[in-house]
């Protein structure tokens, strides 16, 4: 009879038009969507573009800030220098092919040394910009750098000229305490984690399905399921098929939208693809339960149930990352607990801990924590539907 | 004495009559009652009682109660519904059927009493007894994702295991009900009619013993409903007992062997048709149309004899008489002594609705009407 059942449960649940669209075509939508939205977000340098800027130099001014801005421009690339007379830049400016404009004044003679800098209180040089924004920002960073380092030139060279030659040297080496590493193959991306949500997202849209099996399940709440309990057959003979039907229709969706996701869309989910489809698995069967138990639980009309169900999946969403870019750590700081049982961030924090470390730990205690939550919906819902009968049908 | 038979002998043995004394009591099924051949019967209530404890009883509710908070549902319900009868549960709405049907399916709790099923206690994990069970409720219950033929099989599937066979009783049960040209249909493609019968369809193709049809017929056309209430005859031919809750007293009239009218959860009357009918004051009623009738003309036609009731309305006299014969015969000699003129005349036998009435004081088809 299991394989009966099954049967016919996988073939009500496929031919379950709503079901299909919800979470098979929506998952696919969004993704595409998000594609669009972040674009190449594995290509750093794609990310930033150089900062167009002119450079109007008064005829005897000192040459330093224009030895800096063509550093910055040949060797960083941060930013790309156009230097023309006022009026042009002014032009440039107003046209918007600028984002700004640096004018040196010519302050007094002296050579482009470091011992020229000494006599010199005031470098001369102002930023022009439109408007406020990012570019303009870096832009004033460059200014207020350059003239700190000058100041400091200043005063090293009227203090202790003879530390100037060791500050140069100073100022020519690059320390940096920081230094980006990967535990595993990728290195961490904010943007994937918007990935991450959306297949956890997907996982949990199997609520829907378990929903819809305790309502075929409990005589109150469908003729159907009245019909069924009123049947010569054991309640869990008939309701292990149905369940396991919507689980395996469910893991098919999930694999499909997250094949999509890596295949066409190039979303670099790792390859560890034994740890991520049992992931996925996991998650799937995590959904369905959740919503078989909130099915069976109480009194409540389908209607509310449906809509309570559609909360508790967009709510765990939310707070794993779906909309919100970084609400996770919050999450984890303010309210650990929340995050530690909020289904959608286990399964999100999982696949990430798989791309992310080299070692297994942190996935196996989301895994361990997934399975746990399982098992107790489970244990939930089978004590609350055995022997049940109704105050009311 | 003389031994007669009557009625066939399928659940209706017990229907051996002999000619002596009768006993006249008050308790339903025990007053006079005419035998087949039209003569006066005599002791059929004392062979009836011996025969009823003989006969097999296939659901048995005693001293049941159900409350939903203050309203009580079922109010120290008795019944015993015998093998091979088809037993009619009547009642307007509210009266207690759907509850009653729910209760013997163990699908609700309830406050007192017990209902057992083949002599068996009806628990939710009763699998024995609810294998013999078909079910065809109110709400028609099936599968919108299945065709006509894969919702069959798999309701089908849930009491019969063995391939062949649930085979073939899914095609019997297509043929039964008509859907043959209908297999690969799906549900909300079918009209109200044949969704019925589709309902029927998956409840009685495992050809169970019992089968309880909450209402078959609500919303259903007067083609398909004859066609359910024939087939519902012929499953009964077959061996099927059948409680049927409706109500529509012309259909329960026409295919229930006995009858309960219930009435806020009580059981406010049983027994065969005849037996029902009985019971009442009421032996013919008769109706004419007359105009301009003086309130003293409808004092006299009520002293005339066998006369109990007399109702005039918009030109419609309604004169209800407690049996004896030729009523109609004094009722025209009456109008025509006093030059009265009258148009259509027509006389009926009390129904159903008749017996709910004068025992509950309400009109069953009101009752029906209203919801």
């Amino acid at each position: 009879m299991f394989f009966r059942l099954y049967r016919y449960g996988l073939i009500r649940s496929s031919r379950d038009r709503m079901m299909i669209f919800w979470n098979l075509i929506f998952p696919v939508i969004l993704g595409s969507l998000f594609h669009v939205a972040f674009g190449n977000y594995t290509d750093k340098e794609v990310l930033f573009h150089q900062v167009p800027v002119a450079y109007v130099q008064e005829e005897g001014a000192d040459g330093n800030f224009a030895l800096l801005l063509e550093a910055l421009e040949t060797e960083n690339g941060l930013i790309q220098v156009q230097k023309t007379s006022q009026e042009k830049a002014e032009k440039l400016l107003q046209e918007g092919e600028a984002e700004g404009i640096f004018f040196q004044k010519k302050t007094g003679a002296g050579e482009q040394s470091l011992e020229g800098l000494a006599g010199q209180e005031n470098s001369g040089i102002s930023l022009v910009v439109a408007e406020q924004g990012i570019n303009q920002t870096i832009l004033n960073s460059i200014l207020e750098q350059y003239e700190r380092t000058s100041a400091t030139f200043i005063a090293i060279g009227k203090e202790h000229p003879e530390g100037i030659q060791k500050a140069a040297e100073v100022l020519e080496g690059e320390y940096s305490y920081l230094k980006e590493g990967s535990l595993g193959d990728a290195a961490s991306n904010s943007i994937l984690d918007y990935f991450y949500s959306l297949i956890a997202m997907d996982c949990l849209m199997g609520a829907v399905m378990g929903l819809q099996c305790a309502v075929e399940f409990k005589a109150n709440l469908s003729a159907l399921a009245a019909r069924r309990m009123a049947a010569g057959v054991s309640r869990f003979r008939m309701l292990w098929p149905d369940l396991a039907a919507k689980v395996t229709l469910q893991f098919v969706y999930i694999i499909f939208s997250v094949s999509y996701l890596m295949f066409a869309l190039d979303v670099p989910l790792g390859d560890q693809w034994g740890f991520l489809l049992l992931t996925l698995f996991s998650g799937g069967v995590l959904g369905v339960f959740l919503g078989f138990f909130i099915g069976v639980c109480g009194k409540m009309p389908y209607q509310m149930k449906e809509a309570l169900c559609v909360t508790i999946m967009m709510v765990s969403s939310f707070f794993s990352g779906l909309m919100v870019s970084g609400i996770q750590r919050l999450i984890e700081r303010y309210v650990p607990v929340f995050a530690r049982i909020n289904p959608a961030s286990l399964i999100t924090k999982a696949c990430c801990s798989l791309n992310i470390y080299d070692t297994y730990g942190r996935y196996l205690e989301n895994m361990g924590i997934m399975l746990a939550l399982t098992a107790a919906l489970a244990a939930g819902s089978f004590l609350i539907v055995r022997r049940e009968r109704y105050a009311g049908i | 004495m003389t031994f007669v038979m009557a009625g066939n002998d399928r659940g209706h043995y017990c229907r051996q009559i002999f000619f002596g004394k009768i006993k006249k009591n008050k308790e339903p099924g025990s007053q006079d009652f005419p035998a087949v051949d039209g003569s006066r019967c005599w002791g059929i209530r004392v062979y009836r009682k011996e025969c009823l404890e003989m006969a097999k009883k296939v659901v048995e509710i005693e001293n049941l109660v159900k409350r939903y908070k203050e309203l009580i549902a079922l109010d120290h319900l008795n019944l015993a519904i015998e093998e091979g009868e088809v037993f009619g549960l009547l009642g307007p709405n509210g009266s207690g059927k759907t509850t009653a049907i729910n209760c013997i399916l163990a699908l609700l709790h309830f406050d007192k009493g017990s209902v057992k099923v083949f002599g068996e206690e009806m628990q939710p994990d009763s699998y024995g007894s609810k294998r013999q069970i078909g079910v065809v409720l109110q709400n028609v219950a099936v599968f919108e994702e299945l065709t006509v033929q894969e919702n069959i099989d798999y309701f089908c599937g849930l009491y019969v295991q063995e391939k062949q066979v649930r085979k073939q009783y899914v095609e019997e049960a297509i043929e039964f009900s008509g859907l043959e040209d209908f297999r690969k249909f799906y549900p909300k493609k079918l009209s109200g009619g044949l969704l019925r019968r589709l309902n029927i369809a998956c409840g009685i193709a495992h050809k169970p013993k019992l089968i309880i049809m909450d209402e078959p017929t609500v919303a259903v056309d007067p083609q398909s409903r004859n066609r359910i209430l024939e087939g519902i005859q012929k499953l009964n031919r077959d061996g099927a007992t059948i409680i049927y809750t409706s109500h529509y007293m012309e259909e329960v009239e026409q295919i229930c062997s006995r009858i309960a009218i219930l009435d806020k959860g009580r059981c406010v009357a049983s027994g065969t048709k005849e037996e029902l009918k009985s019971m009442i004051k009421m032996g013919e009623k008769i109706h004419m149309e007359a105009e301009g009738l003086a309130p003293y003309q409808i004092a006299e036609i009520k002293e005339l004899r066998h006369v109990y009731q007399v109702d005039y309305r918009d030109g419609m006299l309604e004169i209800r008489c407690s049996g004896g014969k030729h009523n109609l015969v004094h009722i025209l000699e009456y109008f025509g002594s006093r030059e009265i003129g009258f148009g259509r005349v027509y006389s009926e036998l009390p129904t159903l609705n008749d017996v709910f009435l004068e025992i509950t004081g309400k009109d069953l088809r009101d009752h029906a009407e209203v919801k």
